[in-house]
């Protein structure tokens, strides 16, 4: 497979070598510009002006003015704007003629009003036909109904998101098959890793983002992280206009969730105000019931019973403040802040619903960082642009289980098989005996990213970024001279990135091909009593570990309507702290030599459309992936040198294979009608010393489909009453691996079929500013299930009220 | 198909009469080289052997991916034209990771106690009807209560009436001199092992006494920083009034609290308990054997003629199998070295099993084992308790890739036992051996698929 990759190097090299010549013939560029009005001689501003068939583009500015840069040859230039007919100019460039004026007047055309062509790129688009295997999720609807971030995850084509319950529970996110610490989270570049679990994106309202990429397998060089199978990227609200945005949220399970957003910017200084604060509370007693949901009596005897969750409530509270600087002389953005959370998790179970449900088991997690953030576009030079994003700050988290007395499903303590209740033996909820653990952590990433953009055709992008925990672990619980001696565990990584983007062809090529060096280290220290001076001293133990990967993303428009979009990527995953160092509790010692996971990822992709017949409109598009994994990291299994003492290590083991397609489409009537539908299908095995296997507790086969109608001046002039509906199939899948083809009690493991239906009504009030939806959840009350056995909600209502003031 | 024994009381009489009755209908030709089944073997005669197999997980030997039985006539079993494959046509056994099986003295009833996972410590029990077919009876009742989801249990010697499960949690104390926020004085003291002990009806599937309670070594050996961090393998006596459970040690070191795995291996410790109180818990120590008594997955003592016959594991000098008399305590005059006995270094015992005449067929991997692909694996012997000798077992041949250290059962008929013998991911064969008479026959044949691996005989 690296060889395949090596030839793909080379073919890729060669195919650029290929652009810069015959760009290189093609190259020089003169100028059109000219004048936009209407028949009444008003100047059009933000009219699109685009020459047809082509990537070439600009909107006009709001004096009516447009300039655009075009290749030598002749050109048919088009300008559009909503409510006026298409016009149209051919132009001829050459050499000789280094700037031609083209004026433009556009008739009014109201009876074609609703049959406009935008062509002008949306930025989600834009991102998605860059050539990388990427789904954009705008967050604009979304925002102003009852949908949470993750919910709206798992309606991506390619993302399955896993979680152990309500609002708040553990989640686990899947791209293309490949999911835990394969995946990274980021918020706005940063690795969300470093704000901990209080800032999640269980908390994270979608009012608060502005979009999510998601990237699948080949991950640009601008998010640099050890990301082996693909990143999420949440780009939160960034605006220049002054707003305020507040929302609140009631339903079932006494859920609220409420925030509130804005910006206000001084028009003279540029001195701006930016904040967002948000709050979420579930009680999450949603009913449950199946085979360990049972009450014990006498002699063991078990009642099975549907039960509500009693231990499972979850908070989160917590917001960003900034300020500083926007669209000022010496910088597009310079801005300081602090964010702060808080959250409280109750845990019901563990990672299975069990006979012995817990109570008074939670966690509580707090962060408080610092920010700073520097943009600046033609830094010093002209394209260059330089952007810097700093965070330092601390979290801590503590896990509380103190109550050693067992609980049964119906809420009440449990009796024994005598009748009396009971303490459980170990002390606590959980097995392993009462904690109080608590993980402090200092923190500190720093992104920077420099680009140079040399002409449209050429950009150069260097990116760092700098992470690093110290993490120190103790326990109240535990001894002040336990903890005395628990040692530290501190983490940094550098990753370096650069790309080139070339775009040629008349736009009709857009390519970027990056490389990526990866640094870790990782420092152990444990003190021990030196037994010559009875001192206490510190053993220090550092590993480093070094790699590179590089990769490429191509898209090229083989028909206006038509692109190929291929990208393949040699990703990495640097060992983690326990896969280094070990883990004390687990009997898990340190390998230092271990290395990392790597991946080569491929993806190659069609975009087919928009196709626009009559009123309307589609887009499909499909994508086939493959992950080659290498030097999977592991625990060996144990035997008898291994049982009793404490050498077990994690190791580089095996390989893995994903292979799938995902497909998706869009369909618009009129402006009224949106339905979509993806699925994602693929085979995920890895193979371990010779021996091949399905991977087990993998959906392999889901699909989504949505539809929404909108109704205009239903209820009262200007207001818009939007309906939703969507969809959401997830095929059987066994938590074990595939059994042979004539064996019985399979069904015992087995995650059944889903079928969940939501629907959904959001009402904007005439004057815009008020939007009401409501919202249901899991229509029919269908047990559903991420994991095997841990059942999520049923049947759930909630109302949302929002208000958005977009100039103040 | 024979009848239960269940209303024999002791284990003795049940053992005697198993042994008469089968004695009669076992191999009548005993020093026969030529093996061959006995077709006119008379079929009420026969019982039911369990095939118990692993599927891999991830990782070729881990046994994660499910564990399947299938079960076949004695006759079958012994037929080595009879190919078995569980892991096509079995039936999956109930349990997120392998599972924990027992059965019947007879073979007809197979019980499993459920391992990890969202019905770990569930118990079932299931007739076995030849085949896949095990039919499920009896009601549901969990010992996750009392030992957690993932535990450690085994069936009595009374008559397939009782199993007994076990738990241990520990925590270090100290003195903190007085000065609770000041470290540097504190003194560790030792360290406290809680055990719970469940004994479960296996017929009415009902909860029979659970007691929880503090076990503890000598002032000498905890002021060391040692401490039972592990127990299992619950084994009742003769007299059926006292529990010995196995144990392991481990070590901090004093100055640090923290663990310390250079320590002096002190010698095996057994906890001898009330029956069927489970009170009073002592700890008893030999000074023939060093090193844990806690066994694996596989029954690691036995009852036999008023004696409990225990195997060690990680004994420096390498594995005995010691001695617990009638008086509840180690018998040091009874000295049985493998090392010695087999004539190899670090023997080390995986899994092993007497028929009621005291001679026993025992897995093993000493120093000259090859590391396979699920580490150094093991050789076979035949191994007589009176006389204290042991011999390889040749006729069972050895792969390095053969995996003996899940092995969790051997079926005993009489005087025969049965056992699986396939190295991960290869086919192999169900191997019977008379213990009376050494002779080894070579049975069905065992259709294994990747990475998997068998995990004994029922």
């Amino acid at each position: 497979m690296n060889s395949n990759l090596k030839i793909g190097k080379l073919i890729l090299i060669t195919l650029f070598l290929n652009v810069l010549f015959l760009q290189a013939q093609t190259n020089k560029d003169s100028a059109v510009h000219g004048v936009v009005t209407t028949s009444q001689g008003e100047s059009l501003a933000f009219a699109t002006v685009m020459v047809k068939d082509t990537k070439y583009a600009t909107l006009t500015n709001e004096e009516g003015e447009f300039e655009l840069e075009l290749p030598y040859g002749t050109h048919t230039i088009t300008v559009s704007y909503i409510g006026f007919s298409d016009t149209s100019h051919t132009v001829e460039t050459s050499p000789s003629i280094q700037r031609t004026k083209v004026d433009y007047i556009l008739k009014e055309n109201a009876e074609n009003l609703d049959e406009v062509t935008v062509n002008g790129k949306s930025k989600a688009t834009a991102i998605e036909t860059e050539g990388f295997a990427v789904n954009v999720i705008e967050t604009k609807q979304a925002s102003q109904r009852n949908i949470q971030t993750n919910e709206l995850l798992n309606t991506t084509v390619g993302v399955k998101i896993r979680q152990n319950g309500g609002l708040g529970s553990q989640v686990e996110y899947s791209l293309n098959g490949l999911s835990g610490s394969a995946v990274r989270i980021f918020i706005d570049g940063i690795p969300i890793s470093v704000y901990g679990s209080s800032f999640s994106l269980n908390s994270l309202p979608p009012s608060m983002i502005k979009r999510i990429e998601v990237y699948k397998g080949v991950v640009p060089g601008y998010l640099a992280d050890d990301a082996l199978g693909g990143a999420i990227n949440v780009v939160l609200q960034e605006s220049a206009r002054n707003y305020l945005n507040a929302s609140v949220s009631y339903g079932s399970f006494n859920t609220l969730q409420a925030n509130a957003n804005g910006l206000y910017r001084f028009s003279n200084s540029g001195f701006t105000v930016k904040g967002s604060l948000f709050h979420n509370y579930s009680d999450n007693d949603y009913e449950v019931s199946g085979r360990s949901v049972v009450v014990t009596g006498l002699g063991g005897k078990q009642t099975p019973i549907t039960a509500k969750r009693f231990n499972d409530s979850y908070r989160s509270t917590g917001g960003t403040a900034q300020i500083g600087f926007t669209d000022v002389k010496w910088a597009d953005q310079f801005l300081v802040g602090v964010t702060a959370s808080d959250d409280y998790k109750e845990i019901q179970h563990g990672s299975f619903m069990t006979i012995t449900p817990y109570k008074g088991r939670f966690m509580e997690s707090e962060a408080l960082l610092g920010n700073i953030t520097y943009q600046k576009s033609d830094f010093l030079i002209k394209g260059l642009s330089l952007n810097v994003h700093g965070i330092y700050g601390k979290r801590n988290r503590v896990v509380n289980d103190t109550v050693p007395w067992a609980y049964s499903w119906n809420g009440e303590r449990a009796i024994d098989f005598k009748g009396d209740e009971f303490k459980y033996s170990w002390g606590s909820q959980q097995e392993g005996g009462p904690t109080l653990a608590k993980i402090k952590r200092n923190v500190a990433s720093v992104r920077s990213g420099l680009s140079y953009t040399i002409n449209d055709h050429h950009k150069i992008l260097l990116n760092h970024a700098y992470s690093g925990i110290d993490r120190e672990d103790s326990d109240e619980l535990r001894s002040v001279r336990e903890n005395t001696f628990k040692g530290t565990r501190d983490l940094y990584k550098n990753i370096l990135s650069a790309t080139y983007e070339l775009n040629a062809f008349q736009g009709k090529f857009r390519g970027s091909v990056f490389g990526k060096y990866y640094q870790q280290k990782t420092v152990n220290t444990d003190p021990f009593i030196n037994s010559q001076t009875n001192e206490i001293e510190d053993e220090v133990t550092t590993a480093k570990v070094n790699d590179q990967g590089y990769g490429f993303a191509v898209s090229y428009a083989i028909h206006p309507k038509i692109t190929l979009l291929t990208s393949a990527e040699k990703a990495i995953r640097l060992p983690n702290e326990s896969e280094v160092f070990g883990n004390d509790g687990d009997n898990v010692v340190a390998n230092p030599s271990i290395r990392p996971e790597l991946s080569n990822n491929y993806n190659l992709g069609f975009r087919f459309g928009s196709f626009n017949i009559q009123k309307h409109e589609f887009t499909i598009s499909t994508n086939f992936f493959a992950r080659n994994i290498k030097d999977r990291i592991g625990l060996p299994i144990e035997t008898s040198l291994n049982v009793n003492d404490e050498t077990i290590l994690y190791e580089n083991q095996g390989d893995g294979t994903s292979k799938g397609i995902e497909a998706q489409l869009n369909y618009t009537y009129r402006k009224n009608l949106g339905i979509n539908f993806n699925l994602t299908r693929f085979d995920l095995t890895i193979e371990n010393r010779g021996a091949e296997i399905d991977v087990p507790n993998t959906p392999f086969f889901t699909m989504n489909a949505g539809a929404n109608y909108t109704f205009e001046n239903l209820l009262q002039k200007n207001s818009l009453l939007n309906f939703f509906y969507s969809v959401y199939y997830t095929d059987e899948f066994s938590y074990l691996v595939p059994q042979g083809k004539n064996t019985v009690g399979d069904e015992f493991f087995k995650v059944p079929e889903q079928v969940v239906h939501d629907f959904g009504l959001s009402y904007t009030f005439p004057n815009k500013n008020f939007v009401m939806s409501f919202d249901v959840k899991n229509l029919f009350d269908k047990p559903v299930y991420d994991n095997l056995s841990v059942q999520k909600p049923g049947r759930a209502f909630y109302l949302k009220l929002n208000y958005i003031i977009n100039s103040i | 198909m024979k009848i239960n024994f269940l209303t024999y009381r002791t284990m003795v009489a049940t053992i005697l009469t198993v042994g008469l009755m089968t004695a009669c209908s076992s191999d009548d030709s005993p020093g026969d080289l030529d093996p061959q089944p006995d077709p006119t073997d008379p079929v009420e005669d026969s019982r039911w052997i369990t095939i118990a197999a692993a599927k891999m997980g991830e990782n070729p030997g881990d046994g994660n991916g499910g564990t399947l039985i299938y079960s076949v006539s004695s006759e079958d079993a012994k037929d080595p034209t009879v190919s078995i494959e569980p892991f096509d046509n079995g039936f999956i056994v109930p349990s997120n990771r392998t599972a924990r099986l027992q059965a019947s003295e007879d073979g007809s009833t197979i019980f499993n106690i459920s391992y990890a996972g969202d019905t770990g410590g569930n118990y079932t029990k299931y007739t076995v009807e030849g085949g896949q077919n095990f039919a499920p009876t009896g009601s549901q009742v969990s010992i996750a209560q009392y030992v957690g989801s993932a535990p450690r249990w085994i069936k009595l010697f009374d008559g397939d009436k009782t199993g007994a499960a076990v738990y241990v949690s520990t925590e270090h104390q100290f003195d903190d001199n007085g000065t609770p926020e000041d470290a540097t004085d504190d003194t560790y003291l030792r360290t406290e092992a809680t055990m719970g002990v469940v004994t479960l009806d296996l017929q009415n599937s009902t909860i029979v006494e659970y007691q929880e309670q503090s076990v503890g070594l000598s002032p000498e050996e905890e002021a060391d920083g040692y401490y039972i961090s592990r127990i299992d393998m619950p084994t009742l006596n003769a007299a059926g009034d006292k529990l010995y459970i196995g144990a392991r040690l481990s070590k901090v070191d004093p100055a640090t609290a923290e663990s310390d795995s250079d320590g002096e291996i002190l010698g095996s410790k057994t906890i001898v308990l009330d029956y069927p109180s489970l009170l009073n818990p002592t700890v008893i120590t030999s000074t023939v054997g060093h090193g844990n008594t806690n066994g694996y997955r596989s029954i690691n003592s036995f009852e036999f003629e008023g004696s409990v016959y225990q195997a060690n594991q990680g004994d420096p000098q390498g594995s005995h199998i010691l001695k617990i008399g009638e008086d509840n305590q180690y018998d040091d005059s009874y000295v049985f070295n493998l090392d010695q006995a087999l004539g190899v270094q670090d023997a080390y015992i995986l899994a092993w099993r007497p028929a009621e005449n005291g001679k026993a067929v025992l897995a093993y991997r000493h120093a000259g084992s090859a590391e396979g692909v699920a580490g150094e694996q093991g050789f076979f012997a035949l191994v007589d308790l009176k006389a204290r000798t042991a011999e390889q077992i040749t006729e069972i041949p050895y792969d390095p890739n053969f995996y003996l250290f899940q092995y969790q059962g051997f079926a005993v008929d009489g005087t025969e036992i049965y056992l699986t013998q396939a190295p991960v991911g290869e086919n192999g064969n169900i191997y019977v051996v008379d213990t009376e008479s050494g002779e080894v026959t070579k049975g069905a044949e065992l259709v294994n698929v990747s990475g998997s691996h068998f995990i004994g005989a029922f």
